[in-house]
């Protein structure tokens, strides 16, 4: 099947709206924690309000790629079989995995993922604070070999839909913490507010999509901790509202940086690179950050002699 | 051969997509006003010197500062860390920081009172503060 019979996102807005109202409602009864600043939530719905208007431009390449893929597949998994479902809910999720950590360790990817985490808050506007520059990066490839294998492009569609709108209730303060077995298993709110925190143990953690064993499987887990609080946004927070900065900060730094660049081993490290990465090392990757920030730990826990 | 469901689909239109932006848009700005009304922004008070090291230990943990400039209305703090200046500022109901060159800092013009900061991404009178005591004596 090449067209999905429904769309879960716009099945789904309604939900979205609603749920900002009772987050904001419980906020402002005092009945849960929220926190939000208009501007910053305009930036958060605007970015999700017209990303579907760059997405436009590759629209047709992905569509045709994926039938493609399709059309060479290796098996064919029926549409309405449950075990299909079942297959893609874990291969899905797997590939999600896979998308969120590259876009977050290699600057070229986390330049267009980069606006998701630049709000300095953790509410249910955060989560449609989305790219509008992701599909321009060839991200969508790493879908591909879900075709391959047999799953329809309706199916994969529809997946990433559920994946996306799972990941929506996650986004939000009000929620504390879920059932241990819940938590084990499960993306929660606990485990995304480390995933958006700044704060150096907390960097580069969490990249799950619905189920959190990936992290857990891979070494990039990090529970919550209640002794350290997340503090929310990039290491270097953006000094505007405006959403053009919020879209495309990163892509501007990078075309300095090349623009600067002496050879293409620096062409490489500024585009391939993690973000943060410089040739003299002189700015700070999260893998130094988190360097530093143990050394600063170990220190502070030696006694002096 | 695979199942094709080709339905004859319509090429994409500006109409349609206005179509649906608009009702989402008023959604967003209904959305925006009610998070406005319900007051439930952080409370960011002006900054003393005691609060500006706290916000600025977060982003610069290693930095030992020697000295902090406060604006008037608390709203801002410039400090000296050896050769480098950090800077803070209110943004929105959160605090934003950015470090530069000391001798930049230094030798920034003052038009009016303002110090004329040039920090790249940053709003320019949020980069414009009204600092007491400076210019320091030695720079």
């Amino acid at each position: 099947m090449l067209e999905a019979p429904f769309d879960p996102i716009k099945l789904a807005v309604p939900f979205f709206i609603l749920a900002i109202l009772l987050e904001i409602g419980l906020g402002r009864l005092r009945l849960a924690k929220a926190e939000y600043e208009a501007r910053d939530t305009l930036a958060s719905l605007a970015m999700g309000l017209l990303r579907g208007v760059p997405a436009l431009l590759t629209a047709g390449l992905v569509f045709a790629a994926t039938v493609w893929a399709w059309e060479h597949r290796i098996f064919t998994v029926p549409f309405t079989a449950w075990w299909g479902w079942v297959a893609i809910f874990f291969l899905e999720d797997l590939t999600y995995y896979a998308f969120h950590r590259l876009s977050h360790e290699r600057r070229l990817w986390w330049a267009a993922h980069v606006n998701h985490h630049s709000s300095q808050h953790y509410n249910l506007s955060t989560a449609l604070r989305q790219t509008w520059t992701g599909s321009l990066v060839g991200t969508w490839i790493l879908w591909l070999p879900l075709a391959f294998v047999g799953f329809s492009p309706a199916q994969i569609f529809i997946q990433q839909g559920i994946s996306l709108v799972y990941q929506f209730w996650i986004h939000t303060e009000a929620v504390g913490r879920m059932p241990a077995w819940f938590e084990a298993v499960f993306n929660t709110p606990s485990h995304h507010r480390v995933h958006h925190a700044r704060n150096p143990r907390y960097l580069d953690r969490n990249y799950a999509g619905i189920l959190i064993i990936w992290d857990k499987l891979f070494g990039t887990f990090q529970a919550e901790l209640d002794a350290e609080k997340p503090r929310y946004g990039l290491i270097r927070n953006l000094g505007s509202f405006n959403i053009l900065t919020v879209a495309f900060h990163e892509w501007i730094a990078i075309a300095r940086d090349l623009a600067s660049a002496r050879s293409l081993r620096e062409v490489g490290g500024y585009l391939f690179g993690p973000p943060g990465w410089s040739p003299d090392g002189s700015r700070d990757t999260s893998e130094s950050l988190r360097a530093r920030w143990a050394a600063r730990q170990a220190a502070a826990s030696t006694p002096a002699e | 051969m695979p199942e094709f469901r080709v339905r004859r689909t319509a090429a994409i239109s500006v109409t349609a997509i206005l179509t649906g932006l608009i009702p989402s848009g008023i959604a967003v700005l209904v959305l925006v006003g009610l998070a406005a009304l319900a007051r439930l922004a952080r409370s960011t008070p002006p900054l003393d010197e005691a609060a500006a090291r706290s916000l600025l230990g977060d982003d610069f943990p290693e930095a030992q500062i020697d000295r902090i400039w406060l604006a008037g209305d608390g709203s801002s703090a410039l400090a000296r860390s050896g050769a480098r200046a950090l800077y803070l500022f209110r943004l929105g109901d959160a605090w934003v920081a950015r470090d530069l060159a000391w001798t930049e800092a230094a030798a920034a013009p003052v038009q009016d009172g303002r110090l004329h900061l040039r920090l790249p991404g940053v709003s320019p009178r949020l980069a414009r503060p009204v600092l007491a005591g400076w210019p320091p004596e030695t720079a």
